[in-house]
C-alpha cells in the first residue's frame, strides 16, 4: 500500500524517526539540563503604582491556611496600599494534605509561578529545596530586620526552617505552628456521677486540671479510656488516627518511639535497616495498635477530619488531635465543655510528633511577585499581625507573641500548644527529599499490620526498613544497600 | 458501464478501472490533461489527515514514547536529580516485587469477578426488561436502573464510604440491626475486597443491562415468532435463536467492561485507598501511588508500560471478536 508516492513502510520509518526525535532530544535535555532559579538574593524592587495578584497554595479545609489568604486580602492589602503604594490581591488554591505536595510539585517541576507562596508541610522542605523549586531565605532574612524573629523554641527552627538538618540554611518560615494535644470532655470529667463511679471502680480521682493531665502517663490513661468506653451507649474512651492516608498513622505511632528515645533512622548516614526494625519498635507498634480497643469502630479509617467528627458528635470522651484543629474541634455547641491538655506521657518521657507548616517561596517568581511575597512575609511577622493571627485562631511561633501576657487564655488550646512546642516535647521527622516515597511505603505496611493483613509487627517493620533502605540507596543518600530479602506483606 | 465498475468508481476511479480490467490511459492522459503536482493531487486527503496526526503525535505518541523511555530511568521528581539510565533495572525490580504481583493478581481476580457478576445480573435484568415492553413505569424503572452507571466513580466511592461508616453510616446501621453489631466492612481484609467488588458490580450492572437490551433488539422478530409458533422451550429459544444473534454485542460489552475494570482506580481510592494494608490495591491504584504519592516517575512509567501491554492484550482479543463477526457475516 502507498500513501501518495511514499510507501507505507517508508512513511512508518520516517514517522518513527520523527516521533522519536523530540522524545530523545527532550529526555537528553532533561538529563543534562540545569535549572536557572533564584539564589535567594532579592533585589529591592519598587512596586509603587503597580497592581499584583498573588496566589497562596494551602491545605484544603485547614483553618490556618484559609486565614492567611483572608489576612492578605484584608489587612495586608490595606498595608500595601498605604505604606508601600501598590495594590495586591490574594487568591487561594488548595488541596487536601495527601494531594497538596503533588499539586505543588507538579507545578514547580514545570518552573511555573502559578503558586507564589506555598504553605508546605515541614517534611517537604528537603524535596522542594533539593529540586531548587524554593529559594533559600538567609539573604532575605539578613536584609529584613522584621524577619529576624526570635522563635519560641528550637523545635520551630529545626522543624519548619532548616534544611539540611543541622545546617544554617533557612528554606522556610513558620506559617502555622502545630503540635499534638489531648482534647477531653471537661463536662464529663466534672460530672459528679462520673467522678463517683470512677472513684468506686479505680479508687482514684478523675483528673480535673491541666496540671493533673501533665502528670498522667499512658498507664494511668488506660483506666480513664477504659472507664469511658461504653459501646452500648455509643461512647468510647479515645480516638486516634490509624488511617492509611498521607502521614496519619505515622504521626500517631512515632510518639511511642520518640518518647522512649527509640530511633526511626540514622539521619546522618541515612540508614534505616537495623534501626527502625527492632523488637522494641515492634513492641511499640503493637502497643499503639492495641489502643484501638478504646476507639470507636472504623478506627482504621480515622484521619484528621474523622477525628473531629467523632469528637464533636460526642462519640468519644477524648482524642489526640492537632492543635491547629482547635476551631473545628470546639464548635459553639461544645464551648466550655472541652479542655485541651498535653497528651499522656510515657514512663520514659513525653515527645510527640510535630505538625504545622512553613511558608516556602517559589523560586520561579518574577521580580515583582518576589518583592510582594517578601513584603507580605515581612508584614506577617510583625508582632501585631501575629497577635491578630492568634486571636483569629492561628498558632504563632514567635517568642514575643507566645510569651505575651494573656496569650494562654486567647484560645482554649493555646496553653497546651505552648507547652508542647517546648524543646524535647515535640520532634519532627525526615526532611529528606525521598520523604514521599518513604512515607507511602511505611503507611502501607503500618496499616497492613494494624488491620491484621500482617500478623507480625516486626515483619511490617522489616518490610518498611528494607523498602526505605532501598529508596535511600537508589537515591544515592546511603552507600549501604538493603540486606536480606524484601518480606511479603500478604 | 459495468455495474461493478459503477460501484467501485465511488471509491477510487483508478482502483475501479483496475478491478474491471480496463486499461489505464497513461500516455494519452499525460498529454491531454495538465500535470497536477503532488499537493494538488493529495492536498485534500492530507488536509484531512494531518490535524488528526498532529493530535495523535502530540497527545498520544510523544507521551507514550516518553513514558516508555522513562521506564528505563530512575527518576524521582523530588530527588532534585536528573533522570539516571538504569536499563532494565526498574522492570527487574518490579517483576521480582511480591507486592506488584499481589497487586496484579488481585486486579485479575477483581476483573474476573466484577465482569462475571455484572454480566450475569445485567443480562438477567436486560432479559426481564426485554420481555416487559408493556410494563407500566418501564421507562422510569429503566432510568432509575441506569443511574449508578451515570455517576462518577469518585462520587460513588465517597457516598458508599459515608454509608458504610461504622459510626454514622446508614448501611452499617442497617447491618447492625440484623447482626446486632456495627461492622466496619472496609477496614477488614476479609470483607474489604468483597465490599469493593459488590459496589463495582452495583455500579456497572446497568451497563450490561443496556448492552443486553441492545443485543436482544438485534434478534429478528420473525425468528422469535417462529419459535413461539413451534412452542420451543425458553432455554431452546435462548440457545438457538437469541444467543446466535446477540452474542457479538454481548461479547463486546463484556470486553469493554473487562478493559474498564482493569483500570479501576478512582472508586477504590475513595473507598479504601487500597487498604486495609494492600488488600484492595489494584494495579491502577499502585500506579497512581507510585506516580503521585511517591512521585517516582521511573517506576510508575514501568508499571504503566506493563499495564499498557495487558491492555493491548485485551484490545487484541476485542479486535479478534470483531473479526469473528466480520468473518461470520461474510
Amino acid at each position: 500500500m502507498t500513501v501518495g508516492d511514499i510507501s507505507r513502510r517508508t512513511a512508518l520509518k520516517w514517522g518513527a524517526v520523527g516521533l522519536s526525535l523530540p522524545f530523545v532530544g527532550s529526555l537528553a535535555a532533561c538529563t543534562g539540563s540545569k535549572t536557572k532559579t533564584s539564589t535567594g538574593a532579592v533585589e529591592k524592587v519598587s512596586l509603587k503604582g503597580q497592581s499584583l495578584a498573588l496566589t497562596i497554595l494551602g491545605v484544603a479545609g485547614w483553618p490556618p491556611s484559609q486565614m492567611s489568604v483572608d489576612f492578605g486580602n484584608k489587612a495586608f492589602k490595606a498595608h500595601a496600599k498605604s505604606a508601600l503604594g501598590y495594590d495586591v490581591g490574594f487568591k487561594s488554591s488548595d488541596a487536601p494534605f495527601g494531594q497538596l505536595f503533588q499539586k505543588a510539585a507538579t507545578s514547580l517541576a514545570t518552573k511555573s509561578q502559578q503558586f507564589n507562596l506555598i504553605i508546605s508541610d515541614s517534611q517537604w522542605l528537603g524535596a522542594f529545596a533539593r529540586a531548587k523549586w524554593i529559594i533559600p531565605l538567609n539573604k532575605i532574612i539578613a536584609a529584613n530586620k522584621n524577619l529576624q524573629v526570635e522563635w519560641y523554641s528550637n523545635v520551630v527552627i529545626n522543624g519548619y526552617m532548616r534544611y539540611p538538618d543541622g545546617s544554617s540554611n533557612i528554606y522556610g518560615l513558620p506559617q502555622e505552628g502545630d503540635v499534638l494535644v489531648l482534647y477531653v470532655r471537661k463536662d464529663m470529667l466534672e460530672n459528679p456521677k462520673e467522678q463517683a463511679a470512677f472513684k468506686s471502680k479505680y479508687h482514684k480521682d478523675l483528673p480535673q486540671t491541666f496540671e493533673d493531665f501533665d502528670k498522667i502517663t499512658w498507664a494511668d490513661y488506660h483506666t480513664i479510656m477504659e472507664f469511658f468506653t461504653r459501646p452500648a451507649e455509643g461512647l468510647y474512651g479515645i480516638s486516634l488516627q490509624y488511617s492509611k492516608e498521607y502521614d496519619y498513622f505515622t504521626c500517631y505511632y512515632y510518639p511511642f518511639l520518640f518518647s522512649r528515645g527509640h530511633q526511626i533512622w540514622d539521619s546522618q548516614k541515612k540508614n534505616v535497616q537495623g534501626i527502625l526494625n527492632t523488637d522494641q519498635n515492634a513492641a511499640a507498634l503493637e502497643e499503639f495498635v492495641a489502643l484501638k480497643k478504646y476507639c470507636p469502630p472504623g478506627a482504621d479509617h480515622v484521619g484528621i477530619a474523622e477525628l473531629a467528627d467523632l469528637f464533636t458528635h460526642g462519640k468519644v470522651f477524648s482524642c489526640i488531635q492537632w492543635a491547629a484543629m482547635g476551631p473545628s474541634m470546639i464548635p459553639s455547641t461544645l464551648k466550655g465543655k472541652v479542655m485541651v491538655v498535653p497528651p499522656p506521657a510515657f514512663k520514659e518521657g513525653r515527645t510527640y510528633t510535630l505538625g504545622g507548616q512553613p511558608w516556602v517561596v517559589n523560586a520561579f517568581n518574577d521580580k515583582n511577585n518576589m518583592q510582594a511575597v517578601v513584603d507580605f512575609l515581612t508584614w506577617w511577622y510583625l508582632p501585631e499581625t501575629q497577635l491578630a493571627y492568634a486571636k483569629a485562631g492561628g498558632n504563632p511561633c514567635d517568642k514575643v507573641t507566645l510569651e505575651s501576657t494573656g496569650f494562654d487564655d486567647l484560645q482554649p488550646w493555646f496553653r497546651a500548644y505552648k507547652y508542647m512546642l517546648q524543646d524535647g516535647k515535640t520532634l519532627d521527622f525526615w526532611h529528606d527529599p525521598n520523604y514521599a516515597k518513604m512515607l507511602s511505603d511505611q503507611q502501607e505496611a503500618f496499616t497492613a499490620f494494624s488491620t491484621g493483613q500482617v500478623k507480625d509487627a516486626r515483619k511490617a517493620l522489616d518490610y518498611i526498613a528494607y523498602k526505605q533502605q532501598q529508596t535511600l540507596y537508589d537515591a544515592g543518600e546511603t552507600k549501604t544497600a538493603p540486606s536480606g530479602t524484601l518480606p511479603s506483606l500478604s | 458501464m459495468h455495474p461493478l465498475a459503477e460501484l467501485e468508481i465511488s471509491v477510487s476511479s483508478r482502483e475501479a478501472v483496475r478491478v474491471v480490467g480496463a486499461s489505464v490511459p497513461s500516455g494519452a492522459e499525460a498529454i491531454g490533461a495538465p500535470r497536477k503536482n503532488y499537493l494538488q493531487k493529495h492536498g485534500y486527503a492530507w488536509g484531512l489527515v494531518v490535524p488528526m496526526l498532529i493530535f495523535f503525535i502530540v497527545f498520544n505518541a510523544i507521551p507514550l514514547l516518553w513514558m516508555i523511555g522513562l521506564s528505563f530511568y530512575r527518576y524521582v521528581l523530588t530527588a532534585g536529580a536528573a533522570p539516571v539510565s538504569v536499563g532494565l533495572e526498574n522492570y527487574h525490580q518490579l517483576l521480582t516485587d511480591q507486592a506488584m504481583w499481589g497487586s496484579f493478581s488481585r486486579t485479575l481476580i477483581f476483573v474476573l469477578l466484577t465482569v462475571l457478576g455484572a454480566s450475569l445480573l445485567g443480562g438477567l435484568l436486560g432479559y426481564l426488561f426485554w420481555g416487559s415492553a408493556k410494563m407500566p413505569g418501564r421507562r422510569l424503572a429503566l432510568t432509575l436502573l441506569f443511574t449508578p452507571m451515570l455517576l462518577t466513580p469518585v462520587a460513588v466511592g465517597a457516598f458508599y464510604r459515608l454509608m458504610l461508616d461504622p459510626n454514622f453510616g446508614v448501611i452499617s446501621y442497617l447491618f447492625g440491626l440484623v447482626t446486632g453489631g456495627r461492622e466496619d466492612l472496609l477496614s477488614k481484609p476479609a470483607t474489604a475486597f468483597p465490599t469493593v467488588l459488590l459496589i463495582d458490580i452495583w455500579m456497572w450492572t446497568p451497563f450490561m443491562t443496556l448492552i443486553t437490551l441492545a443485543a436482544l433488539a438485534s434478534v429478528p422478530t420473525a425468528e422469535l415468532e417462529a419459535a413461539k409458533v413451534d412452542r420451543l422451550r425458553w432455554v431452546t429459544v435462548l440457545r438457538r435463536v437469541i444467543l446466535p444473534h446477540a452474542k457479538f454485542i454481548l461479547m463486546l460489552g463484556v470486553l469493554l467492561r473487562t478493559i474498564d475494570a482493569f483500570k479501576t482506580t478512582d472508586l477504590v481510592l475513595l473507598l479504601t485507598s487500597g487498604g486495609p494494608g494492600t488488600s484492595t490495591e489494584f494495579l491502577g491504584l499502585r500506579l497512581y501511588r507510585l506516580g503521585f504519592d511517591s512521585l517516582d516517575m521511573g517506576m510508575a512509567s514501568t508499571v504503566a508500560v506493563i499495564a499498557l501491554f495487558v491492555a493491548i492484550g485485551f484490545t487484541t482479543l476485542y479486535l479478534y471478536v470483531l473479526n469473528l463477526k466480520k468473518q461470520e457475516d461474510a
